[in-house]
């Protein structure tokens, strides 16, 4: 019944529904199954023929074309792992993750919750709250409030005192947002309304809550952050430091651990100020506590993430933790199983996120077919992808495609493996970031290890132009392509085939909406 | 048939032969002029989208595929989008229309018919992927028409705005 491993634990299960799409439901229900546990997938109309439905033992469909209606539709995902007999949900990132009220809702359904207690969601979630927990428990903050904007009033006077209090240049950020949606830099005070609407219009479409909280912004800071890991029986320890600071406008580029910004004794310092802000929460399972690096040395606590991250697989590269694993161990309260004093760095790891956007269109996402997905492999080489070859693009949901990770005895060799996976990573049908984030990893700033989190804003976008080949080269192997027919191959596609649901006739290689070059 | 590179004002046309499945490049003009042309030899693998490019810096492999009507190359870490146009045939960018970008929805218009803007000035924004894009002048001129108001839904494509001098 209950896998080997989990045996002698207090509250066993034996199966998860992972309540999530994507790359991120791809890589926890692969650990599911792997963990000797039966995997569920909820999707959507959009998603029936996705990967993460496909790898999962049983899947739920979730009804409603808008996001409110499916993956983020806390009645309808409790009801799916009633419906197949979940005893466990895993959430992912994003989405129903960081919800308290979901977590909750959860429990009283009798269902194991894999995170951390609705009041650690909650606290943590408010900004306000965390600030005076984290202040309270002697972990240093920055500068900010938080201001409570009823809809439809004036409220541009308040805004503007508070934001003179705070200082500029300030950061606004819509209290319930993340992922860079909903935040705004704002340098002078004759732009704080503009900014401002911005901020609160992208916060209600992507979360449904237009609160808004301003911060000074840190400038010539790096972005450090601490995974924590946390059992049921009080034990918490951090697994080290991951650099975050190439970042588009607050959104991460590419990751890497260790940092080159932190010593041994900061490491040291930064780790305990983080168990320190987990154990302030009674927190359980794997969390992250975001911290500022200023170029002085002092640290400040940004945000507790009370979930798994994006960018987890290089901190399991360095210390050879499987994170979800440890979420699962952890869910069925059992012991951590690993002492600080056990946690070791070995080596440097990079994570560099694939998204669908055209870096020379200003980032915009972009759409189509993936007639071509080789992705790399070889040593120390990783891919968390939530697509597969033949699947369509679409504007229906966040544009990153998948994670490319890198694992190597030290960082020059490290980016040296990068880069080279990056160049033999052929994705085409989807304009893609791999060119934009070969020539960022490349550039001497990244490579000497001194970026901060301004880095990329800063930087003008010509300085990661690529070094393109002869343009007579290009048509002449597309001219040589087309009369060596490779246009009447079965491989050619078109997103007219795709939508056609009608027939099958004369192409085998095909299931329903998906084809299989 | 002529070829354009998408982002490239410049349209070629190739004079090529092929024998036993092996392409070898005679000549390559750029806008009707012959250019000097490297030499050039591109044979298929297999039945696979790859091909072998040999060049006088050596061999390497491309990879090339027809997808959604435009050929995309992957060569070297950069990809290509290459368009096979009509001789002599127009671009299929449209002068001085500004389109949207992706499918989403209209959420601010700032310019009126008639106004005059400058470059970089913002004209519309618009939502999509729950972000929000502004739509921006590509260069100063006369606002000839506003073709959606707020809240319009746009595919991807549509003309938003259409820039006179």
């Amino acid at each position: 019944m209950f896998p080997e491993w989990m045996e002698g634990a207090p509250t066993p299960f034996s199966s998860v529904l992972v309540a999530n799409r994507g790359e991120i439901a791809v890589r926890v229900i692969m650990a599911v199954k792997e963990a000797g546990l039966r995997a569920i997938a909820v999707y959507s109309d959009s998603d029936s023929n996705a990967l993460h439905v496909e790898m999962a033992d049983d899947a739920v469909h979730l009804t409603g074309n808008s996001l409110t209606e499916n993956y983020l539709n806390s009645e309808a995902i409790i009801l799916a792992a009633k419906s197949s007999g979940a005893q466990a949900i895993h959430p992912g990132y994003g989405f129903l993750s960081e919800r308290a009220d979901f977590a909750r809702d959860v429990a009283n359904a009798g269902i194991i919750w894999i995170g951390p207690s609705p009041e650690a969601i909650e606290t943590m979630g408010d900004k306000i709250s965390a600030r005076s927990r984290m202040i309270e428990s002697g972990v240093p903050v920055i500068p900010g409030d938080e201001i409570a904007i009823p809809e439809g009033s004036d409220h541009m006077g308040a805004l503007a005192s508070v934001a003179a209090r705070v200082g500029y240049p300030l950061l606004l950020k819509a209290s319930a947002g993340g992922g860079g949606k909903g935040m705004r830099v704002v340098h002078e005070p004759k732009m704080l309304r503009t900014e401002y609407e911005a901020a609160a219009r992208e916060a209600s479409a992507a979360f449904g809550d237009g609160t808004v909280y301003v911060e000074r912004l840190l400038t010539g800071a790096r972005h450090i952050e601490i995974q924590v890991l946390a059992d049921k029986h009080g034990n918490c320890i951090h697994l080290n430091e991951r650099d975050c600071s190439l970042q588009r406008r607050h959104q991460k580029v590419i990751e890497e651990a260790p940092s080159t910004a932190v010593s041994n004794d900061l490491r040291k310092s930064m780790g305990e100020s983080a168990v320190m802000a987990a154990m302030a929460v009674d927190y359980i399972g794997a969390g992250t506590v975001e911290l500022l690096l200023s170029p002085n040395g002092q640290y400040y606590f940004l945000e507790m993430n009370t979930r798994l991250q994006v960018e987890h697989p290089v901190t399991e590269m360095i210390t050879g933790v499987d994170l979800v694993q440890k979420q699962l161990e952890i869910a069925s309260g059992m012991t951590l199983g690993i002492s600080q004093d056990s946690v070791g760095i070995n080596g440097h790891s990079i994570e560099a996120r694939i998204y669908a956007e055209d870096a020379k269109r200003g980032f915009l996402p972009s759409i189509g077919t993936l007639g071509v997905w080789i992705p790399p492999s070889g040593p120390g080489i990783r891919l968390d992808s939530g697509v597969r070859q033949g699947d369509q693009v679409t504007v229906d949901f966040d544009p990153m495609l998948a994670k490319l990770i890198v694992h190597a005895p030290d960082r020059k060799s490290a980016i040296r493996r990068m880069d080279n996976a990056l160049s033999s990573f052929v994705a085409l049908g989807v304009t893609t970031n791999i060119g934009f984030l070969r020539n960022a990893l490349l550039h001497p700033s990244f490579t000497s290890g001194s970026i901060t989190t301004d880095f990329l804003d800063s930087t003008p976008i010509n300085e990661f132009d690529p070094k393109y080949t002869d343009p007579k080269i290009i048509v002449s192997i597309a001219a040589s392509a087309k009369r060596l027919g490779l246009d009447k191959l079965a491989n050619t596609l078109s997103s007219s085939d795709m939508d056609d649901h009608s027939g099958h006739s004369g192409d085998p290689f095909r299931t329903l909406s998906r084809r299989f070059p | 048939m002529d070829w354009e590179i998408a982002d490239l004002d410049d349209k070629f046309s190739v004079d090529l032969t092929e024998r036993e499945g092996k392409v070898t490049i005679s000549s390559v003009s750029v806008n009707g002029i012959a250019d000097e042309c490297p030499e050039i030899r591109i044979s298929q693998v297999g039945k696979n989208p790859t091909i072998i490019l040999e060049t006088e810096n050596g061999s390497r492999p491309a990879h090339v595929m027809k997808i959604d009507g435009k050929w995309w190359i992957h060569l070297e870490g950069e990809v290509y989008v290459v368009n096979e146009v009509e001789k002599g045939g127009k671009s299929s960018e449209s002068a001085g229309g500004l389109s949207a970008p992706m499918p989403g929805t209209i959420l601010e218009v700032m310019v009126k018919e008639g106004q005059r803007v400058r470059e970089g000035q913002p004209l519309m924004t618009m939502e999509a992927m729950k972000m929000e894009h502004r739509i921006i002048s590509p260069k100063s001129g006369e606002v000839i028409s506003v073709n959606f108001n707020k809240g319009d839904r746009v595919d991807m494509g549509s003309t938003l705005v259409e820039l006179g001098d």
